[in-house]
């Protein structure tokens, strides 16, 4: 278990919480059909009878996700993702630990921090128990093996259900807590949350471990409600570990923290002992890295055998090099870290590799940003996504509360997935993890927040249709993602999810307004790219009209994750918010 | 509350969304058969359908069966015209993978229908009961297992076979469950298991007066004869104009095969089988004699030919008695007292009958006793009895039937899943008995429960690791001795509660 959750509580739950309140005791019948599964359990049901159920058809679902094809399945030269992570499995195993961020690069050499790969090293010595040549150095490179087709697929369900989903289920335990939601509503929102579409179609089908990088956040952000800031730190630093990505939750962690060590009052052992036990467990993350590469250097294993002659530069910083000794004992150390920070952010890379629905792809149907010098647009980029981040950002630190933490999470995260530079269509992930978080919070089920929340990922999976339909996953895609749409009463299967009573009927007519657009247009387009062959001068427009779109809905996604953060930090009056929401919107 | 939740469409729609994403799973070669059916039935004329044989899997199902896939093959033109060519054997382009895929879960919808009416006639407090049985059927692993991953249409037959049963609650619509399964009869032959109940029942609550056994209400004969003989016209007709019925009974019934099949079924002769084999190890210790051509085959029980080394061989007519004659005593009851719930408890026995002695049972025909037995299983807590060691023997029994390891998952934790929720469900909604339950038999039966985590570990996991590729038929065999205990067990259970009650 990764959450904590063998420690008592330090606080009783709140005596009001474990009672169904006003507006559930109202509702005669489901609303939607998640709730309507859950209808027989609203009674005095055991969590010990209800949680192993529905682990165990999330577990079904993902397994049978994972039966169709994979990223780079029988794809030569390069095949993908799935190699990608196979590989680092065959070099960790296969190489010494000083090898691992500099061996045959080209070749999807190692690009992700340290735990990915003492995880993948764990992994690979486990499957090359059962079948040594699925990780034989060289020889297994694109390996389409069936059964390590589903080791792999085996790896990937272990590790979410060791990280992932107890982390999640801890914290919709204490955030349904925390917002004096109910246990019942609580279920409904956990079993919507790890049927969310895009993480089971990113990870179990397309292939990769964001599920271990994403439950390291979420086991952060349940640490932080249960005011155990030491073990968010740890957390936060496992989370960064594995997937560099997590540096999108970077400062709404580091706000919400120090926010907390200044308000109410300031707490300066505090913050002395989170900077301390960060530092530290930086520290043990390294550690491994560098005891190994201090042992390589004593026996004589170079860390580039195949290059002769001098060492070469320094591949950032080559001017450290000046005040360094090359021979000194912790000369290969510097090396390792800084090929190591080299590797994990590729700032020599352009501003986007494929075509993302984020503002640069955008604008770059308008303007061809090609011809301007990568400077000034990594100028700009950094300068767009401060802009973003920074005011949600005040927003926590000032008001450092439980209740707006995943709101804060999903609003920079929108903010980095927007405006930075290098971001792959999957980092929609990282923005709808903590959004869809909400679900468990105050009015999580309610209509509105339940439509906004579901409008924000079925267009993430639509975003990255094109991207799935490269590997022939249209199947899966259009199963998973009607699937949750159906559980949730959203559309295209259902329009229950708008107009609520006790809302302005502007804001109701605003917000169906808003996302029957993105709907028709995200069912226009799925037409228009089945039947329609686009005009041969613009090969792409399929996929440009899917950046356009998706870029506007995630912008609309971020300012309402802003809008109610503002809500829920009470910086705006209340009597206003009825009539003004609209606005925003 | 006007409805329960959930309803029987939303979970339908949810198990349509697995059983999709199901699509390229294993695919047994009853993947192929349906394919070549397919083929005979599109390119064929309707005279050469039972005589074709260029595939080893020819048509060996009723007329009816074969009008369903010749429709079928109507809509899988446009699919992929080249899987309706007879000589393309084993072809399964990704095209016609969907396709047949789609039509099972297409065809079920007549199950689901079924079911609802099942629902609707139950009234007051056994109407959550009874959309909870309907739940339970729908989702039941042994459908999932065998039609939409071991690929058949079983969804289909025994929604009629459902809607049949159901039929036969009111006394206006007897005559149409009658009708309902004779067409059934023509679908697939399988059912001819349960139509003796169907026929101690038609005629005692139909074409006898239920005030005497005397009067014959001949009218209604009349009808039910009439109908009965238009639908077997309808489906042997053509056939019999050229004189090739002995040509489709050949087919239909195959007398050929062995006792046992390829798995064994767990019935009665799994056990005989087993103690066959434990005392070919005691035989020596305790002076009986081996027959020695027997000992030869070492795969014996795997393949279709079993013979016995100690113990006397078992011929086709042996099992014929035995199973009428477990067949016809409940019938007796149920001639006397022709009450519906008496009436799912007869078709339930004579499932359950034909089951345990039939000859060359597949493990599949379990369904046959499971699906009526679910209708009455809430009836009161001694059904339910019952029926918890039947539903974990039943289902853990066609684990073998998908031996890949990529399914592995899906059945084990499947099973487990709806083991879990309905046992647990059941037991909430089944109402207390008015007569005794039997001493101890529920302890056993949590035993017996408990025993099949240890089994499942062992067959799936623990005898690779210790015996690797080696004595494979171990698993299988503690499979269906462990299962045949369970059914037998269950049977005669539901034996004591059938004629007590």
């Amino acid at each position: 278990m990764a959450g904590p959750t063998t420690h008592k509580p330090r606080r009783k739950a709140l005596p009001k919480a474990d009672h169904l309140s006003k507006a559930d005791i109202l509702i005669r019948s489901p609303t939607f059909p998640l709730a309507a599964f859950l209808w027989p359990a609203r009674g005095s049901v055991s969590q010990w009878e209800i949680l192993p159920l529905i682990l165990m058809v999330a577990g079904l679902f993902r397994w049978a996700a994972g039966l169709w094809g994979y990223s780079g399945f029988q794809k030569p030269p390069m095949f993908g993702d799935y190699e990608a992570q196979r590989h680092w499995m065959e070099i960790t195993t296969q190489l010494p630990i000083s090898q691992w961020y500099f061996h045959d690069l080209p070749w999807w050499g190692l690009d992700y921090p340290p735990l990915t790969a003492y995880h993948s090293w764990l992994c690979g010595k486990i499957g090359s128990l059962i079948d040594p040549s699925w990780f034989a150095l060289y020889t297994s490179r694109g390996s389409d093996d069936p059964t390590l087709k589903i080791f792999m697929g085996v790896t990937v369900i272990i590790s979410e259900y060791i990280v992932y989903i107890p982390a999640v289920v801890v914290f919709v335990r204490r955030y349904a807590r925390a917002s004096g939601v109910a246990t019942w509503p609580a279920w409904v929102a956990l079993v919507a949350i790890l049927m969310q579409p895009a993480t089971i179609l990113v990870d179990h089908i397309h292939f990769q471990y964001n599920t271990v990088m994403l439950g390291f956040a979420v086991a952060s952000m349940s640490s932080m409600l249960a005011e155990r800031y030491y073990w968010a730190s740890i957390f936060f630093v496992a989370a960064l570990g594995f997937k560099q990505m997590a540096l999108y939750y970077a400062f709404p962690v580091f706000s919400y923290l120090l926010g907390n060590c200044i308000f109410p009052r300031l707490n300066v052992s505090r913050f002395v002992g989170i900077a301390t036990v960060t530092a530290a467990s930086f520290a043990v993350l390294v550690l491994p890295i560098i005891l190994g590469t201090l042992s390589d250097v004593r026996k004589g294993v170079d860390s580039r055998p195949d290059l002769d002659g001098p060492r070469p530069p320094l591949p950032l910083f080559p001017q450290l090099a000046n005040h360094l000794d090359t021979d000194a004992a912790y000369y290969p150390i510097i090396e390792q870290l800084v090929q190591m920070v080299h590797r994990i952010f590729p700032f020599a890379r352009g501003l986007f590799e494929d075509k993302v629905a984020n503002f640069w792809c955008a604008l770059n149907v308008f303007i061809k940003l090609r011809k301007y010098p990568s400077e000034l647009l990594q100028r700009s980029a950094l300068l767009a996504t401060l802009a973003s981040i920074i005011p949600p950002n005040v927003v926590l630190f000032f008001r450092p509360r439980k209740t707006s933490l995943p709101l804060a999470f999903a609003t920079t995260a929108w903010g980095f997935f927007l405006f930075s530079y290098q971001v792959h269509e999957k980092s929609v992930l990282l923005p709808l993890m903590p959004m869809t978080l909400l679900l468990a919070g105050k009015q999580g089920l309610s209509k509105d927040t339940r439509a906004w929340v579901g409008f924000a990922n079925l267009l993430g999976c639509w975003t990255m249709f094109p991207l799935l339909s490269r590997v022939e996953l249209r199947v899966p895609y259009a199963v998973l993602t009607l699937l949750w749409a159906y559980l949730l009463g959203l559309p295209p299967t259902s329009t229950s999810a708008y107009f609520q009573e006790g809302t302005s009927l502007w804001t109701q007519w605003a917000t169906a307004f808003i996302h029957g657009g993105f709907y028709l247009a995200m069912a226009m387009w799925h037409v228009l790219e089945a039947f329609q062959v686009p005009p041969p001068d613009k090969p792409d427009l399929w996929v440009v009209a899917n950046v356009g779109v998706g870029f506007a809905g995630f912008a609309i996604c971020y300012a309402w994750c802003f809008w109610r953060l503002l809500v829920e930090s009470e910086l705006i009056p209340k009597s206003w918010t009825k009539k003004t929401k609209t606005k925003t919107q | 509350m006007a409805e329960t939740f959930p309803t029987l469409v939303q979970c339908a729609i949810v198990a349509g969304a697995l059983k999709v994403l199901l699509f390229p799973a294993y695919k047994s070669t009853d993947f192929e058969v349906h394919r070549n059916w397919l083929a005979i039935t599109h390119s064929l004329p309707i005279w050469e359908w039972y005589l074709e044989k260029t595939s080893e899997w020819t048509l060996d199902y009723p007329p009816f069966f074969a009008y369903f896939e010749w429709i079928l093959s109507q809509v899988g033109k446009l699919a992929d015209p080249a899987m309706l060519r007879v000589y393309n054997l084993e072809y399964d382009s990704w095209q016609t993978v969907y396709f047949q895929r789609i039509t099972v879960i297409v065809s079920e919808l007549i199950l689901v229908y079924a079911l609802q009416m099942f629902i609707d006639s139950s009234y007051g407090a056994s109407k959550r009961a009874a959309q909870a049985a309907a739940i339970s059927v729908l989702l039941s692993p042994g459908l999932l297992i065998i039609d939409h991953i071991h690929f058949q249409y079983n969804g289909a037959m025994y929604g009629i076979l459902v809607a049949s049963l159901v039929l036969a609650r009111k006394r206006s619509t007897l005559l149409a469950s009658g009708l309902v399964f004779a067409a059934l009869l023509c679908m697939k032959h399988i059912y001819l298991y349960l139509a003796p109940a169907y026929f101690v029942f038609l005629l005692r609550a139909y074409c006898l007066s239920p005030k005497s056994i005397f009067r014959v209400q001949f009218l209604n004969c009349l009808k039910l004869g009439s109908g009965i003989a238009a639908i077997f016209a309808t489906a042997f007709g053509p056939f019999a104009l050229k004189g090739q019925i002995p040509q489709i009974l050949g087919r239909l019934f195959p007398f050929s095969r062995g006792l046992c099949h390829a798995y064994w079924a767990p019935n009665v002769w799994a056990m005989y089988s087993f103690v066959d084999r434990v005392l070919i190890i005691l035989a020596p210790r305790i002076g009986l004699s081996i027959k020695g051509e027997a000992l030869k085959s070492v795969t014996r029980g795997l393949v279709g030919d079993t013979s016995f080394a100690v113990l006397p061989d078992i011929t086709p007519r042996m099992c014929f008695a035995l199973t009428l004659l477990s067949q016809a005593i409940p019938l007796v009851k149920l001639f006397i007292h022709p009450t519906w719930d008496t009436f799912i408890g007869a078709v339930t026995l004579c499932g359950y009958a034909s089951f345990l002695f039939g000859w060359h049972v597949h493990e599949k025909a379990i369904l046959l006793v499971i699906i009526p037995f679910s209708l009455i299983a809430l009836k009161d807590r001694r059904y339910l009895s019952a029926f918890r060691p039947l539903a974990v023997a039943g289902h853990v029994s066609l684990f073998p039937l998908l031996f890949t390891p990529a399914e592995f998952p899906i059945k084990t934790v499947y099973t487990i899943f709806w083991l879990v929720l309905f046992l647990m469900v059941f037991d909430r909604l089944a109402p207390a008995s008015a007569w005794p339950r039997f001493f101890l038999f529920d302890r056993f039966c949590t035993l017996y429960i408990a025993v099949s985590i240890p089994l499942i570990l062992y067959c799936s996991l623990i005898h690779g690791v210790v015996f690797g590729k080696s004595y494979e038929f171990l698993p299988l065999m503690f499979t269906s001795s462990y299962s045949a205990i369970g059914v037998v067990g269950s049977w005669v259970g539901f034996l004591v509660v059938y004629f007590t009650s």
